[in-house]
């Protein structure tokens, strides 16, 4: 830490000192390096260092925050001053003046250490993973070509020392890996497909020998072989659709993660990622789903993409049941919303850099897994259709009409998946409603998948986990991609 | 000479010795954004950040850097510390020695004092941002105002030197009416309060417009897209048309070449960083090239790709001063006017929608251009020229291409916008598309 911690006090006071009812100050840094092959070959290597301080105060109701890198007295000082003025200036056109819940905040320090340090996984290394990667998808293709591979490998060291008037005083220190690939096969007559796909996890460099990228690329461009080549249109009658843990981790996250925010829920973010369906009065009363149906939010999984044990306004981090059996539970709170609905900060403030305030963020957001084998999940399907992996997909600004359009998938019939009757392109178009009611078997199968969420303005991208076991929707019509 | 570009000729002369080939840009920004939520304020945000921005390239291995690092000696000391990198990594695909300075003609009046000055006192603009719309009927606001003034200065080991300062405000609102919601943007160099006014009030118009609901089934239909539809999926025709997304397989334009139709012969995309107007414009590039106006679709014909030296070496032609040391990127983008008002492209369509704002626009594949994208605020219901009412939301489910080759009229008036889902500064109309899919959830 290149701030001195007597440096983040001094702000702190000096932000009371100049009337602040609520002050807090950030020091972070982020220190990113990717390298990026094309076909096997380097494009180049990159660093990002990003480190500065963000200072947040509640002044005359009013919320304001500030930031800056250049790490002097005087200039930090003039942030504080930039923070509390900017926001009294305006003060007076609030309404509702903003305030925080009362929290027992954290005093601590954690990091995250890794198996093997991020360091051992050399250069070198990274460059023959990815060469690696590109010969296995040539090697494997038969009769398409592979238009174009291109590999991302980035490690991003993350640390944050939060302190707040409250009496909050945290550290972290959070490692973590990820690696993307996107390839293309193309075919004269049946045109081409696409793959994106990622990796990603906190920890260290041991983390590529548990994800086996090589193995299973090779797998996947087999079976996406036979998608391009002899993919048909998804039945058109209402069938069974089985969905596989990447596309229920993502449909969680959409569906179930992003309503259950409770500053959408009050439209704090309305001109940008939207608000949501659900309603102050819909939670812990209103069926949203099935029984089989409880979404879990969970910040302190081990070894998580979204891993904290303290967020980022200090309030120690907890898993939170945001569907619960079917019924909308828990919303995502900070200390603001918290306030708000009288029940208290669940701790899930995050801010992506020190530039940016902290906000109401997913971390880790999956489908609760069941006690069902794959096999006892589709047993009695007469007529179905896996979808494995996706590729297009979006959803409203309030969260209830969403689309998934499948990448890998595959009839089901007579309870056995065809794996040599490939479908391509289904579509799943359906409300958040429509889809969780729905539900009518969950297995026991819970993966986990990297994305990179966005919201706020400026746009803040965090790292969060999504992911689900293989769940079983009935009375579905898919649609065709044109 | 100032101290940006100091600091970066003096960082620059160090790592020169070292390394084949060096570019080094800093920048300074002030910023101060006023989110509201509510017909209030959520948050008042405020920024002074420099970066320094850092290529370097020895035996064709390439290395680059963004720090959070103004001191030439700190600087210098993080490139030493990776620089022991460049005897592990490979030489680059796509290597090539930055360019030869060119001389270039410096644009004027990037700056507006304006901006500067209500960043100390932004409540005028937000006062009437909020005012506007609630005086003409919107119920509740949500929106941002940011404003900002941005230094960059630029030093290359080719003995390019240049140093440019520019200001920007972005304004959007989105205005709600009993469950119908409009919105509107804006986004340009230079502020007054009337543009920002207008914003308001277009937002509220929009949430006025109609209160008839009416509901539409998935099918082919005509529709009007609003200057903040074009914008978003112009934004993603013209990325896809640099020539590293081309290499890297993120764009519709892998399977075309120059000259090849890909739109109706009314469309013309341009890259449009001589125009002042807009928050990207700049007089040179990240190579010292200096930068010009050129044609992305051409009379509805692919044109040009974007170019750095180094894509263009790699998939021939010649830079268009997009650089980007990688990614050569568009700086603004305009879609040339037609000569519809917006009543007459309404008045055109017998069955169709007017489609007022959108977001989440995702691909299936890139290179057939497959994507999707859903309304965000109010769609209309057209018929027989006439607006009948508001429809739930929708998606279009196309291909760019279909798209583009399906555009029968571009209105006359262009707007400057900018916002969440338009990133890229787009001078851009209102404009007409036949035969458009539009889907929805069937349960």
């Amino acid at each position: 830490m290149v701030l001195s911690e007597d440096l983040v006090q001094r702000a702190l006071d000096e932000a009371l000192s100049l009337g602040a009812s609520y002050a807090e100050v950030r020091y972070q840094r982020d220190e990113v390096s990717e390298v990026t092959l094309r076909n096997g070959n380097v494009i180049g290597f990159g660093k990002n260092i990003s480190e500065g301080v963000g200072i947040r105060v509640i002044v005359d109701g009013a919320l304001g925050f500030a930031s800056t890198n250049i790490l002097t007295i005087d200039e930090i000082r003039r942030t504080v001053e930039k923070a509390i003025n900017r926001a009294r200036a305006l003060a007076k056109l609030m309404k509702e003046p903003i305030s925080f819940s009362e929290e027992r905040v954290g005093r601590a320090s954690y990091n995250v250490i890794p198996k093997k340090d991020l360091s051992e996984l050399s250069i070198e290394d990274r460059i023959t993973l990815g060469v690696e990667i590109h010969k296995s998808i040539i090697n494997t293709v038969k009769e398409v070509k592979v238009a174009v591979t291109a590999f991302f490998i980035r490690d991003h060291i993350q640390e944050k020392f939060i302190i707040n008037s409250d009496g909050a005083y945290i550290k972290s220190y959070i490692p973590r890996l990820s690696l993307t690939l996107n390839f293309v096969l193309a075919h004269p007559q049946k045109g081409t497909l696409q793959r994106y796909v990622s990796y990603g996890a906190s920890g260290g460099s041991e983390l590529i020998k548990e994800w086996k990228p090589v193995e299973e690329v090779v797998s996947e461009v087999k079976n996406l072989e036979r998608v391009l080549l002899k993919g048909k249109e998804p039945p058109k009658d209402e069938i069974d659709v089985v969905v596989g843990p990447e596309v229920v981790g993502l449909i969680v996250h959409e569906s179930a993660g992003h309503p259950m925010e409770a500053d959408r829920i009050l439209g704090r973010e309305a001109a940008q990622a939207g608000e949501s369906f659900v309603k102050p009065e819909m939670i812990g009363k209103y069926r949203i789903g099935s029984e089989l149906v409880t979404i879990v939010e969970d910040p302190t999984i081990p070894g998580s993409y979204g891993y904290y044990l303290y967020d980022d306004e200090g309030v120690p981090a907890r898993p939170r049941h945001l569907y619960h059996k079917g019924i909308i539970n828990e919303p995502l709170h900070n200390r603001h919303t918290g306030k708000i609905f009288g029940v208290g900060s669940n701790g899930a403030a995050r801010a992506m850099d020190y530039e940016s305030e902290p906000i109401i963020r997913m971390s880790n957001t999956y489908f609760k897994p069941g006690n069902m084998e794959f096999d006892e999940l589709i047993e009695d399907i007469k007529l179905g259709v896996y979808i494995k992996s996706f590729m297009e997909w979006n959803i409203d600004d309030i969260r209830w009409n969403q689309r998934y359009v499948g990448l890998e998938a595959y009839i089901i019939r007579d309870g056995e998946v065809k794996e040599d009757e490939p479908v391509r392109n289904p579509v799943l178009e359906i409300t958040t409603q429509g889809f969780y009611s729905r539900v009518t078997g969950v297995d026991k199968n819970l993966r986990f998948y990297p994305a990179t969420c966005g919201k706020g303005e400026p746009a803040q991208g965090v790292p969060v986990w999504i992911g689900g076991p293989n769940v079983r929707v009935s009375r579905i019509r898919l649609g065709v991609r044109v | 000479m100032t101290e940006l570009i100091h600091n970066a000729k003096k960082a620059l002369d160090r790592l020169k010795i070292k390394f084949d080939d060096v570019a080094i840009k800093m920048i300074l920004k002030d910023t101060v954004m006023v989110k509201i939520w509510n017909n209030q304020i959520s948050v008042t945000q405020s920024w002074r950040t420099i970066e320094s921005r850092i290529y370097l390239a020895k035996d064709k291995r390439i290395l680059e850097l963004s720090l959070s690092l103004e001191r030439p000696e700190d600087i210098v000391k993080v490139c030493d510390e990776i620089s022991k990198y460049v005897s592990v990594m490979k030489e680059s695909e796509i290597y090539a020695p930055l360019p030869e300075p060119t001389a270039y003609e410096p644009l004027k009046d990037l700056t507006d004092a304006k901006i500067r000055n209500y960043m100390d006192n932004p409540l005028p603009l937000v006062e009437g941002l909020i005012g506007s719309a609630l005086d003409n009927g919107a119920q509740r606001v949500a929106g941002t105002l940011e404003l900002s003034v941005e230094r960059k200065a630029l030093a290359t080991s080719k003995g390019f030197e240049g140093e440019e300062e520019g200001s920007e405000v972005m304004c959007y609102l989105r205005a709600f009416k009993e469950g119908v919601s409009g919105h509107w943007a804006f986004g340009s160099r230079r502020v007054n309060e009337e543009s920002i006014r207008y914003v308001g009030r277009k937002a509220a118009e929009i949430a006025t417009l109609s209160k008839s609901k009416v509901s539409v089934e998935p099918g082919k239909y005509d529709v009007v897209l609003s200057p903040l539809v074009v914008g978003n999926l112009l934004n993603d025709v013209a990325m896809m048309a640099s020539g590293l997304y081309i290499m890297m397989g993120f764009s519709m334009f892998m399977k075309f070449k120059i000259g090849d139709v890909i739109a109706s012969d009314i469309v013309s995309l341009y890259d449009v960083p001589r125009n002042i107007e807009l928050a990207r414009s700049t007089s040179f590039d990240d190579e010292g090239i200096e930068t010009y106006d050129k044609p992305i679709i051409e009379r509805g014909k692919f044109t040009n790709v974007l170019h750095n030296v180094k894509t263009s070496s790699k998939l021939g032609g010649k830079t268009t001063g997009n650089a980007g040391w990688i990614t050569p990127l568009p700086w603004n983008i305009e879609l040339k006017p037609g000569d519809y008002s917006e009543e007459e492209l309404i008045r055109e369509v017998r069955k169709g929608l007017l489609i007022t704002n959108n977001w989440y626009t995702r691909l299936q594949n890139y290179i057939e251009g497959q994507f999707s994208t859903v309304s965000k605020d109010a769609v209309f219901y057209i018929e027989n020229g006439e607006i009948k009412g508001y429809t739930e939301r929708i998606r279009i489910a196309d291909t760019f291409v279909n798209l583009l080759r399906n555009v029968k009229a571009v209105g006359k008036t262009q707007y400057l916008i900018r916002w969440w889902e338009v990133r890229i500064p787009s001078k851009v109309p209102y404009l007409l598309a036949t035969n458009v899919n539009i889907t929805k959830p069937y349960a």
